[in-house]
């Protein structure tokens, strides 16, 4: 480690000596700072990073080498790009690092941390191997969380892998868990975070057809405040637009609290995804396939060719709902001419998938070309149902009470105390709407006001 | 005054055997082209006898569009009528239109040899002397207007203005009528002259077919604080009549059927004296058909069967009285026929003909709604049978009522029988709890989301220039971006 020059080396070890002696003090917040200032010194010394690495114990020094790996991963790999086998060492280095750090001592740097995962992921991805991070990020997420339901950046980096690799499990069981809070990542947390979280949480359920989970993810994605058009809003709120087709049959209206942004100006910019609604409004498949070859490049283009294919095909599935609801029996030819299927054979294929998906309870008698549709067959009286009633009322419950909890820590919250007095000399009523706010939706930025 | 209807029914009874002509279903769809009848039954002049003014002008003119066979009769009429007015620019039209129609080479021989004599042809010393008097009248009734108001008596202004809207009126000039009848407003001194205004402004409004400016004014001459008191007690009865009427005109017109029917409802016979607006037996044709598509059972059988003031009103149309009975006594087969049989003649009125096949369906809806309430299966041959339709025609119209929800019905395609569904109480109470619960969820979860997103002020913030993905997307920095909400 001496054989350089020897400015370079006191730099370098005056770095590792503020590491070693704040570390075993425990003083990490001063530590943070020193290391936040020495990034330059880092990055100038590039080729001597691993003997810093080395001099470091990973449980004891996790800050110091946090913020090496840090910098060995945003320079540039002098054996040159796109080498899988060059960055072998650095993604082993990082991933000890990450299975083996010290939690407590991170969590005094989240930002570094979060970096580090970004810089990593973005490495894979160059690299494709999204593969190689989705269980690294799955553990680097628990290790920064403080409990369960918090959202970090890193969820928008891992749902990207998932993504990428199409390997969507992993980033189930993150996505099935409804955020509740969200982490402090040096002082704030990136919007564009967490509209990608959003943004690819949804496509992630469109692409498993969870069009209810997906759909709720693209909608908080473009109910996020907005003072500007963001491309990830755009992009959410189409398909948004195709996956509220396919699960409702129409565009379910957005909510008030959206931004006006969307109203005024991402939806004129989504012009062909309106004419899918408009022509799907007609119930008749002929339309929305027009409509689907005029704007082809459009969809293409945005990669939603796909998702508008479904749309169609659950338009066909939509028709023949219907004729559930007005028809005890009808033969196969009648269902198809009626759903506007080609032929017998299609309507047929249709509803055997239909009734095996239970989207519709039905019969086909094959030796008339009958088809006979049944009512709904739950009653409603086996045990299964009580439990299932049992445990939806529990989590019904479970939320009310974590609402009222949140009621009551705004009540409690000096600021909000300071503020109600001061308005009660002249607004006397203030303080009902503010109660009442708190427990629906709409109020929720009113209730904003007193809890900044 | 019930004189028309005599004429009609007589003329019913002729045209039976010319029935396999009638239209039935075929022209359902021809609400919006040029629609032609070719077989009325309409008596011209009986019919023409009950219209005064730019009503009857209008109407013959409207019949002389759409009826080939009284087109030359109904041409003649209006020009005999229009020489008794100052009305030079429709007599103009009038005759070009007869010219056309002498021209028409699809006319029946006949009508044109037995007619080439009695043609009028354009007086113009007729035209030339009107035009002159019209415009000595409009001279006079300026001066007289300028006289009183320089001695500025509100009373003398008020009439001025009237009378110049009259001849206005009486030129044709619709526009300029309405504006000196406004006028007059600023000079009413009592309710009786308001509400005078109201229905001169309704009259000239009513020829325009300015419809949402008749039912304003129809409610301000109702709002007029002593409305009730100004006039006799019969005479006001005619204002409200009148009123009622327009009301229901309009209605009908931006086709709110139910409001129309109740605005027709409450017409009284006796007071019904507006040849300018409707005759008698529109107000019935009018008020019955509205009534019969959008009414209930027992709506039906308080307001129209039994009401007193009504019942007059169907005996000047006997044919609709038998429709509605026939309707309320659930014989559909032989209501929807008589409905048939007078589409022809309904069709050649000018307001209500737009209005016909969308309240023909609507009636027909509710005959099948009402046909099944009392069964939980009913044979769709007999049915079919019953409506003059063909199984599979039936099939469709079901199926639209089905899903519009107005009939609790499936269908058994296979047997060709209509069943009532069954609706399970118990499951669908089941089904709708879970199904709020799940939403009660969602919108919850999205609430605590959306305070933590506040809390954390996730908030997208534009640059001065959008380029990329990434470049467009930034992000509040700390509290600036919040400040401005607190």
């Amino acid at each position: 480690m001496m054989k350089v020059s020897s400015l370079m080396a006191s730099s370098l070890e005056l770095f590792v000596n503020n590491v070693r002696t704040l570390s075993t003090q425990g003083n990490f917040r001063e530590l943070c700072d020193i290391i936040n200032k020495s990034t330059t010194t880092l990055a100038r010394n590039g080729p001597h990073l691993d003997n810093v690495l080395e001099t470091l114990d990973l449980q004891q020094h996790s800050l110091g080498i946090l913020a090496v790996l840090c910098v060995k991963l945003s320079l540039p790999n002098a054996n040159g790009a796109n080498n899988p086998d060059a960055y072998k060492p650095l993604l082993n280095q990082v991933q000890d690092f990450i299975v083996g750090c010290n939690g407590e001592q991170v969590r005094f740097a989240p930002d570094t941390y979060t970096e580090l995962c970004h810089l990593l992921s973005q490495l894979l991805i160059d690299l494709q191997m999204p593969l190689r991070g989705v269980d690294l990020l799955r553990r680097a997420i628990r290790k920064i969380q403080l409990f369960d339901s918090q959202l970090t950046s890193i969820h928008a980096d891992l749902c990207q892998l998932c993504l990428l690799s199409k390997c969507f499990k992993p980033a189930l069981e993150f996505l099935d868990t409804d955020i509740t809070g969200i982490s402090q990542e040096g002082g704030y947390f990136d919007a564009k975070y967490f509209l990608l979280y959003y943004y690819y949480g949804g496509m992630i359920y469109t692409a498993l057809k969870n069009y209810n989970r997906a759909l709720y993810f693209f909608e908080v994605c473009i109910t996020t405040p907005a003072m500007s058009v963001s491309h990830i809003m755009l992009e959410a709120y189409k398909k948004y637009m195709l996956v509220s087709l396919i699960l409702h049959g129409k565009i379910v209206t957005i909510p008030k609290h959206a931004s006006q942004i969307v109203n005024r100006f991402i939806k004129p910019l989504s012009q062909g995804y309106h004419d899918i609604a408009t022509a799907y409004s007609t119930n008749s498949c002929a339309q929305v396939n027009t409509v689907m070859t005029k704007h082809q490049e459009l969809f293409v283009r945005d990669h939603n060719w796909g998702l508008v294919k479904q749309v169609l095909r659950y338009l066909y599935k939509k028709n023949i709902q219907r004729l559930t609801k007005t028809f005890l029996t009808l033969s196969l030819t009648d269902v198809a001419s009626r759903a506007q299927l080609p032929g017998p054979t299609e309507a047929e294929q249709y509803i055997l998938n239909m009734i095996e998906d239970g989207e519709i309870f039905a019969t086909i008698n094959q030796k008339d070309g009958m088809v006979v549709f049944h009512d709904d067959p739950e009653k409603y009286n086996s045990p299964e149902m009580l439990a299932r009633l049992e445990k939806e009322m529990e989590a019904c419950t479970e939320l009310d009470k974590r609402v009222l909890e949140m009621e009551e820590e705004v009540l409690l919250a000096p600021q909000y105390v300071r503020k109600v007095c001061c308005h009660v000399d002249q607004d006397e009523p203030l303080t009902g709407p503010v109660h009442t706010n708190v427990t629906n939706t709409q109020g929720q930025s009113k209730h904003s006001t007193y809890s900044m | 005054m019930p004189l028309p209807i005599h004429a009609e029914v007589f003329q019913q009874n002729a045209m039976e055997p010319m029935q396999v002509d009638a239209p039935t279903e075929d022209n359902d769809n021809t609400e919006e082209e040029p629609y032609i009848v070719e077989n009325p039954t309409l008596d011209l002049e009986v019919y023409a006898n009950s219209y005064t003014g730019l009503a009857k002008l209008y109407r013959l003119i409207y019949i002389a569009d759409h009826c080939p066979t009284l087109r030359l009769e109904a041409l003649k009429m209006a020009i005999t009528y229009v020489m008794t007015t100052y009305n030079t620019g429709i007599y103009q039209t009038l005759h070009k239109k007869l010219q056309e129609a002498i021209g028409t080479p699809g006319l029946p021989d006949i009508a044109a040899q037995s007619t080439s004599q009695d043609i009028p042809a354009i007086d113009h010393m007729w035209l030339e002397s009107k035009s002159k008097k019209a415009a000595l009248k409009l001279e006079k009734f300026d001066t007289d207007l300028k006289n009183y108001k320089s001695n500025s008596i509100k009373e003398s202004i008020r009439r001025g203005h009237d009378d110049l809207g009259d001849h206005y009126l009486d030129c044709g000039d619709l526009s300029n009528a309405l504006k000196c009848y406004s006028r007059a407003r600023d000079y009413c001194t009592s309710g009786k002259h308001v509400v005078n205004m109201c229905l001169n402004v309704i009259k000239v409004s009513v020829y325009l077919q300015n419809w949402s400016h008749v039912i304003s004014y129809v409610t301000k001459a109702e709002n007029t604080p002593d409305f009730s008191e100004v006039h006799g007690k019969d005479n006001n009865q005619a204002v409200i009549t009148k009123l009622k009427i327009a009301a229901g005109l309009a209605e009908l017109t931006t086709m709110k059927y139910k409001m129309a029917a109740r605005h027709f409802l409450q017409a009284s016979l006796d007071h019904c004296d507006c040849p300018e607006l409707l005759s008698p037996g529109n107000v019935a044709l009018y008020g019955g058909l509205c009534a019969l598509a959008t009414f209930e059972r027992n709506e039906l059988q308080k307001q129209v069967i039994f009401s007193s003031s009504f019942k007059l009103f169907l005996e000047l149309e006997p044919q609709l009285r038998d429709i509605i009975f026939q309707f309320y006594n659930s014989k559909y087969a032989s209501c929807l026929k008589l409905l048939d049989e007078i589409k022809d003649n309904i069709l050649l009125d000018m307001y209500i003909a737009p209005h016909v096949n969308s309240l023909y369906t609507q009636i027909r809806n509710r005959a099948l709604i009402q046909y099944f309430s009392p069964y939980l299966s009913a044979d769709m041959r007999r049915m079919a049978t019953a409506f003059n339709r063909t199984v599979s025609a039936l099939e469709n119209e079901l199926m639209q009522l089905i899903l519009e929800g107005q009939i609790q019905a499936r269908i058994d395609s296979h047997n060709k029988i209509l069943y009532a569904k069954d609706v399970d109480q118990r499951s669908t109470t089941f089904e709708k709890s879970i199904s709020v619960g799940k939403e009660y969820q969602r919108r919850t979860r999205m609430l605590i989301l959306r305070a933590a997103m506040l809390k954390h002020r996730i908030h997208v913030k534009g640059q001065a220039r959008d380029t990329t993905q990434g470049g467009e997307l930034s992000v509040a920095p700390g509290n600036s971006s919040i400040v401005s909400r607190n």
